[in-house]
């Protein structure tokens, strides 16, 4: 059984961080009931145009809300509801759900929950041991919390973006970046399962104020502390690294295919002699110590890359490894990562099928419990999809009650006309890139 | 008074690299009681957390700063788990721990006579952590690894950096703190798990797996599996372009740095123009819709970066707020540190070190309205709780406790 069986979250969240949250813990074994609405919806654009990227087979088709690749791939395991939280019925029925429910998270901007009137509160008096996480960028307190942030600007304000990039170029070419999402995110789970478990001990309801940044930047914890115990601001340094050389990606056989290599000691650097077979490297003083390695790291970048140029990225990898040296491929977030052995043997894809959008391989969870053979999940829910369940079964609404809310548009499964003017163009877009 | 959150919890950990102490200190940091078992001597479980007091290497501020950031608030105990005794203490010392956090390679724990099986049976509610770069299993599992190699088989390097060049890692190592939060969120649910059915559970947490799980590398596999869609290295401007304002994606310089911009897209075009104070642009014919400011980008950039070039990042920082247009600063850790929303929000914490004075460390990733704040203690010195450990938990006396001393044990 996974361990949050029984554990009831609401998510009312966009885009990626809340979601992420949202799946974590539904990873964990709790149900998850995401909250849209039919007035704004994060799945991209109502009428895409066909042949439009992020589609099964390039075509948007009826529903295409129901077919978009990123909206799918991050909302595993997840029933879906909506509700016009900006309507008095809408945010009625909501409170019913929480008086039901254990979790409330949301991403949305600082003060939109309560705007709603559905603040810790508001959500505590439904619900007296309720566990509230709201996870604005900045956090819920603080003369920034109401700015609006991206995962971009996050990693900016939290030290990480001085540290990215090629030394040698100026900032304004670094790739943009979402990686605090993804940390805001999983802290978030992290921080409602202390609540949950504290709150199974002894009652406690609990407001969790998770600033994205603030869940970042120890996650460059020793940067800030080398500049404490030296008084100097960490360079960037691209792949290189000050206690090992070489230290870099390196071309294979093959278009755009990379293996990394990073080599700890002299004893390493010798064996990686013997593997490339060139005797007078090993011998060569430029290349002896640590840092001559260092001083010549050109010279043995230029070296490396004529052997590793002649492999694939797996041979390579082999032959090093086989001598106890740290190496990998680079794997493209595509191709590369559904074809790896080690994820295959790990049964780390599922094949997910899903009404709408076919029969894929998708990801899975990213831990694997011993008490559980196999870590199967349930596809990503279409909009609305468990409205008749929830709100009907669950909740007991009438189907006189139902049908009304659904004529006053407070709930649906279609959206409405202009609804995908949310946070949805970025989520869309980002199933083509970012 | 309300108590720390994690009140009550006991954690041991036998962990080097990143992730599994890292995932340990969040423990620690809300009020579990974290022991940090260790090497008696310094040798390969500490070495490189210790380098820094050793002696002068390229990196040993770089480790000492390591070894003070992912142990606070922890307590060591030196045990030897190569000894048959320092393994039984071990097992004693586990059941009476609710969470067992380590990293040894996949199997060793199991051949010291302290794997899952053999610490279960002493208590069914045990909940242990394995964070190791690859898992348990499969044909990678013993892999060396180093942060770059692992980042780079995660899928978090493909995409990092321009077509031209080689792809990139991240700045420090991300991929071992992503791994370690994770395995702190789902070692705290089989807490509850353990809470409600006394049955605790084995969780194998790959740091491979968490990059390839990253919501960033599912959320561009998927297009991938739908319609056969490629996300090779991009440059900046285009990469982050589609749907929204091309001319404004990504890091630009500025009068004193840089600011990094992320708009939410076209209908954001009126909020640029006012923002760089040139509203009548939205009304230029070469600008009108978002094609052609997709299409003329390289003359609008050139606009947007004229403005940049004459204001500050905390000008543009409030010019885009006021637009609510998501930007930020590229900020140092000094200038973080000293930054009046930090400030305010009491984030970053002052730890007094024994050598090396007061210490500003970043604080607890998040808040709750009720529970106390354990105050931060600094990382201990290699085996400075053991007596009091061996006494308090295990109920030693001095003699039991000098016994293992003299057999090398601790």
């Amino acid at each position: 059984m996974r361990p949050l069986t029984g554990i009831r979250v609401l998510e009312v969240a966009e885009i990626w961080a809340g979601p992420y949250c949202g799946t974590l813990l539904g990873d964990m074994g709790a149900e998850i009931v995401k909250v849209e609405s039919v007035q704004r919806i994060s799945r991209g654009p109502i009428r895409p145009r066909p042949g439009s990227p992020g589609y099964p087979d390039g075509e948007p088709g009826e529903r295409p809300w129901n077919r978009v690749a990123n909206f799918n791939a991050i909302n595993r395991n997840k029933m879906a509801v909506t509700l016009d939280l900006t309507r008095p019925e809408g945010v009625d029925v909501f409170l019913d759900l929480v008086a039901g429910s254990d979790v409330v998270v949301s991403n949305y901007s600082f003060g939109v929950m309560e705007k709603f009137g559905l603040g810790f509160d508001a959500l505590r008096h439904a619900r007296p041991d309720v566990v509230v996480a709201f996870m604005p960028g900045y956090g819920n307190t603080g003369p920034y919390k109401s700015i609006r942030s991206m995962g971009m600007s996050i990693d900016a304000i939290s030290g990480h973006s001085a540290l990215r990039g090629y030394p040698d170029l100026d900032l304004s070419r670094l790739s943009p970046v979402h990686h605090p999402d993804a940390v805001g995110g999983v802290t978030a789970a992290f921080a409602i399962c202390t609540a949950i478990h504290q709150r199974a001990r002894s009652g406690k309801s609990q407001f969790v104020d998770i600033s994205q940044s603030e869940a970042f930047i120890p996650h460059l914890g020793e940067v800030f502390l080398e500049y404490e115990l030296t008084g100097k601001t960490r360079e960037r340094r691209g792949n290189r690294h000050p206690a090992m050389a070489p230290h870099g990606a390196y071309p294979c056989e093959g278009e755009d295919a990379w293996v990394t290599i990073a080599v700890r000691t002299d004893s390493e650097w010798s064996a990686l002699c013997e593997v490339i077979g060139d005797p007078g490297l090993a011998g060569d003083h430029r290349f002896a110590t640590l840092e001559n390695r260092l001083q010549h790291h050109d010279e043995i970048d230029d070296v490396l890359s004529r052997w590793t140029s002649q492999h694939n990225y797996q041979r390579v990898t082999e032959l090093l490894q086989a001598r106890g040296i740290p190496a990998g491929p680079v794997l493209d977030c595509c191709a590369a990562t559904f074809d790896d052995p080690h994820l295959q043997e790990r049964r780390y894809f599922d094949t997910i099928q899903h009404p709408d959008a076919g029969t894929h391989p998708m990801s899975g969870p990213i831990w694997k419990l011993h008490s559980e053979s196999e870590s199967r999940h349930e596809p990503a829910p279409g909009l609305g999809q468990h409205n008749e369940y929830v709100l009907g079964e669950v909740l007991g609404i009438t189907r006189e009650r139902l049908d009304s809310l659904e004529r006053d548009n407070v709930i649906g499964t279609v959206p409405l006309e202009g609804a995908d003017m949310g946070g949805v163009r970025r989520a869309n877009r980002a199933a083509g890139g970012s | 008074m309300s108590a720390a959150i994690l009140e009550g919890v006991r954690v041991l950990e036998v962990a080097d690299g990143v992730a599994g102490p890292f995932c340990a200190k969040l423990l620690a940091e809300y009020g579990a009681e974290v022991v940090k078992i260790e090497k008696p001597d310094f040798d390969s479980m500490s070495e490189r957390q210790w380098a820094g007091q050793r002696a002068a290497s390229p990196t040993s501020a770089e480790d000492a700063a390591f070894f003070l950031h992912l142990n606070s608030d922890k307590k060591s105990v030196a045990l030897d788990l190569e000894s048959e005794p320092g393994q039984a203490t071990f097992r004693d010392l586990a059941a009476k721990c609710n969470v067992v956090v380590e990293s040894l390679r996949p199997g060793h724990m199991a051949s010291l006579g302290i794997g899952y099986q053999d610490l279960r049976d002493l208590t069914p509610g045990l909940v242990m952590t394995s964070v190791t770069p690859f898992g348990q299993t499969g044909p990678y599992r013993d892999y060396q690894y180093t942060e770059l190699t692992v980042f780079a088989m995660g899928g978090g390097m493909a995409r990092e950096g321009i077509p031209e060049r080689h792809p990139l890692m991240y700045g420090g190592e991300i991929a071992g703190y992503f791994a370690g939060t994770a395995a702190a969120a789902v070692t705290v649910a089989a807490c509850v798990g353990a809470l409600m059915t006394g049955h605790g559970d084995w969780i194998d947490v790959s740091i491979m797996e968490c990059m390839a799980g990253h919501p960033h590398q599912i959320g561009r596999r998927a297009p991938f599996a739908y319609n056969g869609e490629l996300d090779p290295r991009q440059e900046p401007r285009t990469s982050a372009a589609g749907g929204r304002e091309p001319y404004a994606v990504g890091t630009f310089r500025c009068k004193d740095g840089h600011m990094s911009f992320l708009p939410l897209g076209p209908r954001m075009w009126p909020n640029i123009a006012r923002m760089i104070g040139r509203p009548e642009l939205t009304q230029d014919t070469r600008f009108i819709a978002p094609e052609d400011r997709v299409k003329n980008r390289v003359e609008l950039e050139a606009v947007f970066q004229e403005w940049l070039d004459r204001h500050t990042r905390a000008e543009v920082f409030q010019a885009a707020n006021e637009e609510g247009i998501p930007g930020g600063p590229v900020l140092t850790p000094p200038e973080i540190m000293a930054d009046e929303h930090f400030i305010d929000r009491r984030f970053f914490r002052q730890v007094a070190h024994p050598d090396y004075g007061t210490l500003t460390y970043p604080g607890q990733p998040f808040k709750l309205s009720d529970a106390q704040e354990i105050d931060a203690v600094v990382a201990p010195g290699l085996g400075h709780h053991t007596r009091a450990v061996l006494s308090d938990v295990l109920g030693m006396n001095g003699s039991e406790i000098a016994d293992l001393r003299n057999r090398g044990v601790i």
